[in-house]
């Protein structure tokens, strides 16, 4: 046999070269991050001011950086320290990549290059993090007065939305759960080719797993929001558009639960069941389900109980459900009508937390 | 019985991705009918060597044929076929702990079973007797309706022993079936595969780190160092000098009062 499996030297050295390299991208990518933090502040507290007299506003001074010019300097900067890591010590990727060298591993993070730069790097993204967000502690320490009105309404909720509220909270709560059961399903079969574990057999499986992972990762990075757009101009406004935007988010999202959930499972009854000459369907049967089932459960109560939260935004924007009521009473300043739904939507998910929280425990 | 040796392996060698080598040009026969043992320190390569036996691990060099076939040339259900007359014991047991142990008896089945059925776990009343019948024989049969992970290390491994019964293999391989056990309760599991053996006419092999066990139960030894066969023999041939020849001074020959 030995048909081109064995690791001749020619795989290691461009191994070698492939970690080298992913060890330059890392630092360069870091070090770009770091000057390009660096002159935003510079600029920042430089006091200029842009046309119209006033100071720079944030994105005014993003728009002004060099970001060309940092990446050149990052480039060359990681590739310096990469080549001369034996007199500068094991920078940030390669540290990452391929570990720190036995001598350098009991040095305190102040005697190392390695670690002032990150030391700089944390404080640099907080500064510029401050100034980027534009945070303005005097404003939010001093303004309260105008939310205060909203606030009141709140404390005194009107008893006059309470019946539609209540209706319509049945509805949130059944949205959400058809979400749920309807995602089961579809999570429970893609978790499979999901888990990396499971997926190391034969390159079909490899591709079913890159498919499935970039799909599922492509689905949970859509908002259920935008999710609920476009069903809404698909089945139109309605509960059973919110069931489809949580139902496609709930399958994403189960799916990775799930998926991890196999890639932690001990492997050897799997083991011992493919040892009996049993099929793949059989091994999966037998080794991983019954291992798998309780998490599962868990992850789908839990995910429930989410889905009752999201069911609120959802129905923001036409999704059916108490959001839908909630929505003009905001627009309209019905503080008191708010604080009512705010309150029954509050009470909603505290049970519904404490519920979930007592069934997991009995599960697992 | 046919002329065939249970397990033949030819130059069998095997590099774990990463370059660690585990077994070196391992030439092995092993007729049927005969209780191997295989010797070896921790990492010798013993594990590695029975799994690559039934393909649990597929080896990167040399050949193995099972009965005459050869099961480094098979795939799909070429071997599972071969896999069905190999049956294995796990030092960890490998029991599906959430399951009952008349379950996890019937899993030794699924190789013989049909697919759908068996996905719903839905066994043939036969299969379900014969489980019984093989709990029976490890003296298990009340702990049918039980879940696996309420029983004993040692009565796991007995239930894992009526899996491997269950299966009605040819061959048994036992990967350090005792070394997660109490001493005390280490024969009464050996003394059932050594049944196997006596009884049934199955060929088992068997790793071992215990000589006392060796001398025991094995009808022919073979000791393993760094992945190649260091000494082949008698267990009775295999003395304690032997022993620090092929494993150093520093190693010292386990007995039955404990590691």
């Amino acid at each position: 046999m030995g048909n081109g499996r064995e690791i001749t030297p020619g795989v290691v050295a461009w191994r070698k070269n492939l970690s080298r390299l992913q060890a330059v991208g890392i630092d360069a990518a870091l070090i770009t991050m770091l000057i390009l933090m660096g002159e935003l502040l510079v600029v920042a507290f430089s006091g200029r001011r842009g046309d119209t007299g006033l100071l720079l506003s944030a994105e005014q001074i993003l728009d002004l950086l060099h970001y060309a010019w940092a990446l050149f300097a990052g480039l060359g900067l990681a590739l310096v320290w990469n080549l001369f890591y034996r007199f500068l010590g094991a920078s940030p990727g390669r540290a990452l990549v391929s570990g720190v060298p036995e001598w350098e591993r009991d040095l305190e993070w102040t005697h190392t290059l390695r670690g002032w730069f990150v030391a700089v790097f944390i404080e640099l993204t907080f500064f510029a993090g401050w100034l980027i967000t534009e945070l303005q502690l005097v404003t939010f320490l001093t303004k309260f007065g105008k939310a205060a009105d909203i606030v009141r309404g709140l404390m005194h909720p009107s008893a006059s939305v309470l019946h539609e509220g209540l209706v319509l909270l049945v509805q949130t709560i059944f949205l959400a759960f058809m979400a749920t059961a309807f995602a089961i399903p579809v999570a429970f079969v893609l978790a499979f080719p999901s888990a990396r574990n499971l997926t190391r057999g034969s390159a079909v499986a490899r591709l079913a797993y890159i498919v499935s992972r970039t799909l599922m990762n492509f689905v949970r990075a859509v908002e259920p929001l935008v999710w609920a757009l476009i069903f809404i101009t698909w089945v139109g406004i309605g509960p059973f558009a919110g069931v489809l935007a949580l139902w496609v988010h709930s399958v994403a999202a189960l799916t990775k639960l799930y998926s991890e959930q196999i890639e932690s499972i001990d492997t050897g009854p799997m083991d011992a069941i493919t040892a009996t000459g049993a099929s793949t369907l059989q091994v999966l049967r037998y080794g991983v389900v019954p291992q798998v089932i309780p998490p599962f459960l868990s992850f789908t109560i839990y995910r429930w109980d989410i889905n009752v939260r999201m069911s609120t935004i959802i129905g923001f924007v036409g999704g059916g459900g108490i959001g839908y009521i909630l929505k003009p009473r905001v627009d309209l300043g019905e503080w008191g009508e708010v604080g009512t739904l705010v309150l029954l939507i509050a009470g909603t998910v505290w049970m519904m937390d404490i519920i979930s929280a007592k069934i997991r425990e009995r599960i697992v | 019985m046919s002329a065939d040796p249970a397990v033949r392996t030819e130059d069998l060698g095997m590099v774990y991705p990463g370059g660690v080598r585990a077994l070196a040009g391992v030439d092995l026969e092993v007729r049927e009918g005969e209780f191997l043992a295989i010797l070896g320190l921790s990492g010798s390569g013993k594990s590695t060597l029975l799994r690559c036996i039934n393909r649990l691990i597929d080896p990167t060099e040399g050949r193995v044929w099972i009965f005459g076939e050869e099961i480094t040339a098979a795939s799909g259900g070429a071997l599972r076929r071969l896999r069905r007359q190999v049956a294995m014991i796990f030092q960890q047991f490998n029991l599906v702990r959430r399951q009952t142990v008349l379950t996890n008896v019937l899993s030794g089945a699924l190789g013989r079973s049909r697919l759908l059925p068996s996905l719903v776990l839905s066994f043939a009343q036969s299969e379900r007797e014969r489980a019984v019948a093989s709990l029976g024989r490890v003296g298990l049969d009340d702990r049918a309706g039980s879940r696996a992970d309420t029983l004993s290390g040692g009565q796991q491994q007995r239930v894992a022993v009526a899996r491997a019964l269950m299966q009605e293999p040819r061959l048994i391989l036992a990967d350090e079936p005792v070394a997660s056990l109490d001493p005390a309760l280490r024969h009464s599991v050996m003394r059932h595969i050594e049944a196997l053996n006596r009884e049934e006419g199955l060929t088992v092999i068997c790793s071992l780190h215990d000589i006392d066990l060796v001398e025991r139960y094995a009808t022919r030894l073979v000791a393993l160092r760094d992945g190649k066969v260091a000494w082949g023999g008698r267990p009775e041939e295999f003395d304690r000098d032997t022993f620090r020849e092929i494993y150093g001074e520093e190693a010292e020959p386990a007995s039955n009062s404990g590691f």
